[in-house]
């Protein structure tokens, strides 16, 4: 028996979802597309295991400077340690991330194979659409917010640190 | 409006401040309050040429949520930002730093925009910003603007949700005739599930240039019609 797992990374955390048993991997991706705009019906597809909120607006910065280069961030990594069983005799674990980057630091680090394509963007798709939902606490508002605060950082770290900066002045 | 001219105008979201020395005009409703609005020129903003190009919907409603590609300074984005209002949110995304300094200015004094300084041909590097978005706009001026569209509609735009997208010839094929690279754009566009549905250019405002309205995966029904 296989379990899926899916990482979804939010400006505000990291989540852990469960993709609820199925056949065949073939078969799952009609089934998510479908399911996909209907809440209802998505939460039949994915269960939330786990969600691991940042603690400060700095934790945030760092994590997101680490996920866009793929690089795996420690609190990340400790997270997914917890979050996903290991793999025994009987059961495997896998987990679905959405950049293969990531993925292969994370079936280094932590040995969970890991996979990118498939119904994996489209689960990650609905998971996005539905994200203030599937957490419990969480709404359309906080989740706005918690982007608004870390796009302005992440975007304003990007322009202090060019080393262009000077040139771009006097043009 | 008593004004000697027509003008495109937006309603301002932050009243008694302009973005980029545009003209300001208050006037009062018909509550007897005073609301401001901004010009919005049609020979520096695309998307104004194309809405008095007579483009039939944009597909930014009051709250709506809009990915912007090709941001620039967020001259056309703070339009858009007082377009879908406060309940809305604009992701704006620019790639270069001096641009995105003036962006990231404009983010600060209006909360609905979100700026992203970052690549826009690689859209995982910013899914920790994004949700999804009920239209994206792209006004990116790269020969593989199609495929930016497409991958950036396939990780942030919702199923039905819409693109709205500008189309500069000569940024594609500086060779061949408009016409023809606006066909093999609209083909490349249909061909990764986003359906265009309007396409008109921007003359008299710009030359060489088209906009392009369309839907991404469509409903079922819809598509019946």
């Amino acid at each position: 028996m296989s379990n899926l797992y899916i990482l979804y990374e939010h400006a505000a955390g990291y989540g852990v979802f469960r993709v609820r048993e199925f056949e065949e991997i073939g078969m799952l991706l009609p089934q998510v597309e479908a399911s996909v705009s209907d809440i209802s019906r998505f939460n039949s597809v994915v269960k939330l295991v786990g969600f691991s909120p940042f603690k400060t607006a700095v934790a945030a910065l760092e994590s997101i400077n680490a996920i866009s280069e793929g690089i795996l961030p420690e609190d990340l990594q400790h997270f997914l340690d917890i979050s996903i069983p290991k793999s025994g005799k009987k059961e495997k674990s896998t987990l679905g991330v959405g950049d293969p980057k990531l993925g292969a630091a994370i079936t280094e680090a932590l040995r969970i194979p890991c996979t990118h394509v498939g119904a994996v963007p489209e689960i990650i798709r609905g998971i996005r659409h539905h994200f203030p939902n599937l957490v419990k606490g969480f709404t359309a508002k906080s989740s706005a917010v918690a982007q608004l605060g870390l796009g302005h950082s992440y975007s304003r770290a990007k322009v202090k640190f060019n080393v262009h900066r000077v040139d771009n002045m006097i043009i | 409006m008593g004004k000697p001219e027509d003008a495109l105008v937006t309603l301002n979201l932050v009243p008694g401040s302009e973005v980029y020395g545009e003209k300001r005009i208050s006037v009062e409703n018909d509550g007897g309050e005073k609301v401001e609005y901004r010009v919005w020129n049609p020979f520096r903003s695309k998307l104004a040429a194309a809405i008095l190009g007579g483009v039939d919907q944009i597909h930014m409603p009051p709250g709506s949520k809009v990915l912007y590609l090709g941001a620039a300074s967020g001259t056309t984005v703070s339009h858009v930002s007082d377009v879908v209002g406060p309940e809305g949110l604009v992701y704006a995304v620019e790639f270069s730093h001096r641009s995105g300094r003036d962006l990231i200015n404009v983010a600060k004094k209006r909360t609905n925009i979100i700026p992203i300084i970052e690549d826009a041909r690689h859209p995982h590097k910013y899914r920790m910003l994004v949700g999804i978005v009920d239209t994206i706009f792209a006004d990116v001026a790269q020969p593989d603007q199609a495929r930016i569209v497409a991958i950036n509609a396939h990780h942030f735009l919702k199923n039905g949700g819409h693109f709205v997208i500008s189309i500069k010839a000569s940024c594609i094929d500086s060779t061949a005739q408009p016409e023809a690279v606006f066909a093999s754009e609209v083909k490349k566009l249909q061909a990764d599930k986003l359906k265009p549905q309007e396409q008109i250019t921007l003359e008299p405002y710009e030359r060489d240039h088209a906009v392009v309205v369309g839907v991404y995966r469509p409903p079922p029904k819809q598509q019946a019609q």
